[in-house]
């Protein structure tokens, strides 16, 4: 009996000591768990998202995987709610084969996940979570973002607007109302009366996310008489909102600003002049973008797969995982070839530079994402039967961004106009 | 301020509108069958389905966009003539009688069946087809531009309550109808088919709610979801109108429309409380609603 014993307690040693061995193995196959809207008025900007991911998969597997071994997706809805996704989180973190999370879509969702990931130890990358609360307190061992957060990406309408418009007196904002919509209307108004503080705020209106029907507010808007008109609606709120206003006259009577413009050019006939972007520099056109042949090849594939162009999330999800890949290489070559840790790939994402579909992302040591902001207007092409972005400007993503740990709003407030005046101007990214 | 009032007015009268088509056939249903049927909102919002798709075959083929308003109408009727009876028949006549619990319940789990069916065919993208909107162009009123299209809308559900009036107090199937609200028992026993009034009371209900999805898709589009949110909202309007009240549910959507666009002008922040706070007090003051009466319980 005490043989017995002896030999089981050898045994449990012995397997205790080739565990971290055998995780360190190639696994026969590499999962991720990728949260996006697949349905409800999100989806309309979540499915680009899961659309991109599947077709970057498939290159990426053809290819022969991620350092040959092959990768599969499990996609969560995140329209369930924050209690589902959290659920959904944590039953895919359980299983060991689940390496990375490509999580999440909403802002709301991000915060949910982010004390679960450092918890659970599992790198988890936001391919779209803009909230600058995500990472504000620079203690995330396993959050990253490589992409830019509200912060830059609302700074940058501002001084745009500010160069385009510079006698703008007054502004009306509509956005959704959560994190999202309430921290991008803080972060512009406050860009705005730092660099010019005479601008007046004459409406504020927050509908509820996935709104169908905006035609009181768009009332609300025209008697406002604003000069400018700001919003992130996104999604189909943001469909809605377009489809009911052009008809309108907001188009014409205020200058507007669609922070997420970019994906309605090709649903929705917007008017020339809009102020639209991609909150990064996520545009398949863009002169960089153009210049890069696998862009161009991503942009037809998906074309020719889902019957329009990617939009700016899904680019924003490809180069989502082009950074995954990246960190399982560096880490690779960190550890002398050996399949990486959950706790190796996460120290390889901090502090990389990772050249992406449309430029570069900059991981910074609170796990930020670098990443250029591409801001223009509206314009009617020859080439293609929807608007493009014209006057471009591309301001790079370090100029926009406070230091590590830094309170953004205070630091916003510190702005001076010279301080937009060196940065390059609209028109001058060709 | 004053330059406010007349697009205030506008505002609350498109916005009960379009109310009042998804509040009324709940209010008309719970008034013959005697029955809250909680699946109402996914039939508003399969009549969207419906009418957004024959829009879009319309423009697919090129016919005379015109078409798109008799295609509005025909969804509805579509809906109701397929799903009306069927529902009835199949799930909603199992309720009669039974506590309202057990008919939540049921209905509840109609609701649920409905919007995976309604995935399943239609899929989880949005809807759009803006022509009948498009076409009636806008018109100026107190320096807003206004779509045309709502004021149709204003007009319409102008004509469905007083329609819906006649149909009740000048046709013989009104007086059937309200000689089985009256009294169901005795309606049977002088020979009245109370089940062909059931399946024609609650067809028409299906047909109020698909015809307020399809009047809604050519400004706001279709998509997954908008059947619950719309329900909450017609269940405010009919507690606030009294339940199974027509006038009342014309006078609750006014009222919501008023509180939400007042919310909207003064106070945004209490856009989406607006409508609940309003039916609050209502029923504060009256808790049978408006138009509602205390009614004498048969034994």
């Amino acid at each position: 009996m005490k043989l017995t014993n002896g030999l089981s307690a050898l045994a449990l040693v012995g397997l205790a000591a080739s565990a971290p061995v055998a995780a360190q193995e190639k696994p026969a196959s590499l999962g991720f768990g990728i949260f996006t809207f697949t349905s409800g008025p999100a989806a309309a900007y979540g499915m680009p998202g899961k659309n991109a991911a599947d077709l970057m998969i498939e290159e990426i597997n053809a290819k022969g995987g991620i350092e040959g071994v092959p990768v599969s997706a499990t996609y969560v809805d995140e329209a369930q709610g924050a209690q589902g996704v959290i659920a959904e989180y944590r039953r895919l973190a359980g299983d060991a084969k689940n390496q990375v999370m490509i999580a999440a879509l909403s802002s709301a969702n991000c915060l949910a996940l982010a004390p679960i990931a450092e918890q659970l130890e599992v790198p988890t990358v936001g391919w779209n979570c803009d909230t600058h609360q995500l990472l504000m307190d620079g203690k995330s061992k396993y959050v990253f973002r490589p992409n830019g957060n509200t912060v830059p990406e609302f700074i940058a309408y501002a001084i745009y607007l500010l160069e385009r418009k510079p006698d703008v007196k007054t502004i009306a904002i509509i956005n959704p109302d959560y994190a999202f919509g309430h921290d991008a209307a803080k972060i512009f108004t406050a860009a705005l009366k730092a660099l010019k503080p005479d601008v007046q705020v004459v409406a504020e209106l927050f509908p509820k996310l996935g709104s169908p029907n905006y035609q009181t507010e768009i009332s609300r808007l025209t008697t406002a008489r604003p000069d400018v008109v700001f919003s992130n609606l996104w999604g189909a709120d943001l469909e809605n909102f377009v489809r009911q206003a052009a008809p309108r006259g907001l188009f014409t009577s205020s200058q507007v600003i669609l922070a997420l413009g970019e994906t309605v050019l090709q649903r929705v006939p917007l008017p020339d002049g809009v102020i639209v972007g991609v909150l990064g520099d996520g545009w398949w056109m863009s002169p960089d973008a153009k210049a890069n042949a696998e862009t161009a090849k991503f942009a037809e594939s998906y074309k020719a797969r889902f019957g329009e162009y990617p939009v700016f999330p899904s680019i924003k999800m490809a180069n989502t995982l082009i950074y995954v890949k990246a960190a399982y290489k560096a880490a690779m070559q960190k550890n002398g070839g050996k399949w990486p840790t959950r706790a190796e790939l996460a120290d390889a994402m901090k502090g990389s530079k990772v050249a992406t579909l449309t430029g570069t992302t900059q991981t910074r040591a609170d796990n930020d994402g670098l990443v250029d902001q591409i801001v223009g207007v509206t314009m009617k092409a020859p080439a293609q039967p929807f608007p493009v972005i014209g006057e471009m400007v591309r301001y790079k993503g370090d100029s926009l961004m406070p230091q590590a740990g830094q309170d953004p709003l205070a630091w916003i407030s510190m702005l001076k106009p010279e301080f937009a005046k060196s940065l390059p101007k609209p028109g001058s990214y060709k | 301020m004053s330059n406010a009032i007349i697009p205030l007015l506008l505002d609350s009268l498109a916005s009960a509108a379009l109310i009042f088509f998804a509040a009324v056939g709940l209010t008309l249903v719970f008034s013959v069958l005697r029955v809250l049927n909680v699946a109402h909102g996914t039939l508003y919002s399969i009549g969207g389905y419906v009418a957004a798709s024959a829009c879009l075959f319309i423009a697919s083929r090129q016919l005379n966009p015109y078409l798109s308003f008799v295609a509005l109408l025909f969804s509805a009727v579509f809906v109701a003539a397929t799903l009306g009876p069927l529902i009835e028949r199949s799930l909603i006549r199992w309720t009669y009688g039974k506590s309202e619990a057990v008919q939540i319940l049921i209905t509840f789990g109609l609701f649920l069946i409905l919007e995976d069916l309604q995935r399943l065919i239609f899929g989880v993208q949005s809807f759009y087809e803006d022509a009948p909107m498009r076409l009636l162009g806008t018109t100026s009123i107190g320096g807003v531009v206004y779509l045309n299209y709502q004021i149709l809308l204003i007009g319409l559900a102008l004509l469905v309550v007083i329609g819906l009036r006649l149909l009740i107090n000048h046709t013989r199937l009104g007086r059937l109808i309200t000689a089985v609200v009256a009294d169901r028992e005795m309606a049977q026993s002088i020979g009245i088919d109370t089940n062909r009034i059931f399946i024609l009371a609650f067809s028409l209900g299906v047909f109020l709610a698909a015809l307020g999805g399809a009047l809604a898709t050519p400004t706001s589009g279709v998509a997954p979801g908008l059947g619950a949110d719309i329900m909450v909202l017609a269940f405010a309007v009919a507690a606030i109108g009294g339940l199974g009240q027509i006038e009342g549910a014309a006078v609750a959507s006014v009222i919501v429309g008023l509180a939400r666009v007042l919310a909207i002008y003064w106070v945004p922040a209490l856009d989406a409380v607006a409508p609940y706070a309003a039916m609050l007090v209502v029923l504060l003051i009256r808790p049978y609603g408006l138009f509602g009466s205390v009614t004498a319980r048969r034994i």
